[in-house]
């Protein structure tokens, strides 16, 4: 079955990369771009995602205070911290916040690993 | 005059050996190549000494991506490549996906997010090693002489700086770059105290 992802992070090479991994093991998903957190929030309003990829470090709303807003949008998207701040302080607010944490570089099988849990829903 | 005992210094270069280690395996991720990283070195500079000590070989333009992280410690983290080489880089990081008009349209960003992964990879794994969170800033780009550029990178600091520099190679693409860390004196006292805290942590 086919499904939308919201892939939302300021570098335009990051979603390239996002884009291409995602489409290369489900080439009939359709990808939806924001480029802060903002834009995500404003995205919301006209797309309903299957899942959100995230990066948490982006001018103006940042991932986790995006979270946050889209918590109050949709109770239920799954959402993947997609990033390179591997702290463990990150991955335990991922944690608390009941978001997926992954980290970047983004490869194909981070990326196939994400969307294992969508694939069977 | 500011000094590490032999034990912090130790520990300064075991615990960025870490994060080294984990830097090289990202950056290896992103060239899908090998990339060999050397023993970081430590010395203590001028902020007017800075640019000869860590750009002596390059007379040549680099490019450098910055982030300045606070915390546990602050600091200044740079990558730099020669310049020449960045665009090489980038075509490793994306493959055959973009043509040369759109690699060269991306270039910055690409280094701005190759930079981003790198010196993160590195600083979380000393705030993890340490429990300690630090927060870094977006990635800053810029071309220049290494003058240029460490004459921009925190150009408000006047007295000594330490400096850890680590070398990097990805042989098979004869590219050799390298990532810096520049801390001012009151990073210093926070950064004794970090290490104390380290060191005592693995003592007790």
């Amino acid at each position: 079955m086919t499904k939308t992802i919201l892939v939302v992070d300021d570098s335009r090479v990051s979603r390239l990369l996002s884009r291409q991994f995602i489409l290369e093991s489900h080439p009939d998903w359709t990808i939806v771009e924001a480029v802060t957190g903002e834009d995500a929030v404003d995205k919301l309003a006209t797309v309903i995602p299957d899942m959100i990829l995230l990066d948490v470090n982006m001018p103006g709303m940042g991932g986790i205070a995006a979270v946050a807003k889209i918590r109050e949008i949709s109770t239920t998207v799954p959402i993947c911290l997609l990033t390179a701040n591997v702290q463990e302080a990150t991955r335990e607010k991922a944690h608390s916040m009941g978001v997926q944490f992954a980290e970047k570089p983004i490869t194909q099988a981070r990326i196939d690993n994400i969307l294992s849990t969508l694939e069977n829903a | 005059m500011f000094q590490l005992t032999e034990l912090q210094h130790d520990a300064l270069v075991e615990l960025f050996n870490q994060g080294v280690g984990q830097a090289a395996s990202a950056m290896s991720q992103i060239v899908h190549e090998e990339v060999t990283m050397s023993v970081p070195t430590i010395e203590f500079h001028t902020r007017a000494e800075v640019a000869q000590a860590l750009g002596s070989v390059e007379s040549r333009r680099i490019c450098a991506v910055t982030q300045t992280y606070q915390g546990a410690f602050n600091t200044d983290a740079m990558l730099m490549f020669p310049e020449e080489k960045s665009l090489e880089i980038v075509r490793l990081m994306v493959g055959q996906a973009l043509t040369p008009e759109e690699l060269t349209e991306m270039e910055q960003e690409a280094m701005n997010e190759i930079g981003n992964i790198i010196l993160n990879s590195c600083m979380s794994t000393l705030a993890n090693i340490a429990g300690k969170e630090l927060h870094g800033s977006l990635p800053m780009y810029r071309i220049g002489t290494s003058e240029q550029i460490f004459g921009a990178s925190g150009g408000q600091w006047n007295g000594m700086v330490l400096t850890l520099k680590i070398d990097f190679n990805i042989e098979k693409h004869h590219i050799n770059g390298y990532v810096a860390f520049l801390l001012d004196l009151t990073a210093l006292q926070d950064l004794q105290s970090y290490l104390d805290q380290y060191l005592s942590g693995l003592m007790s």
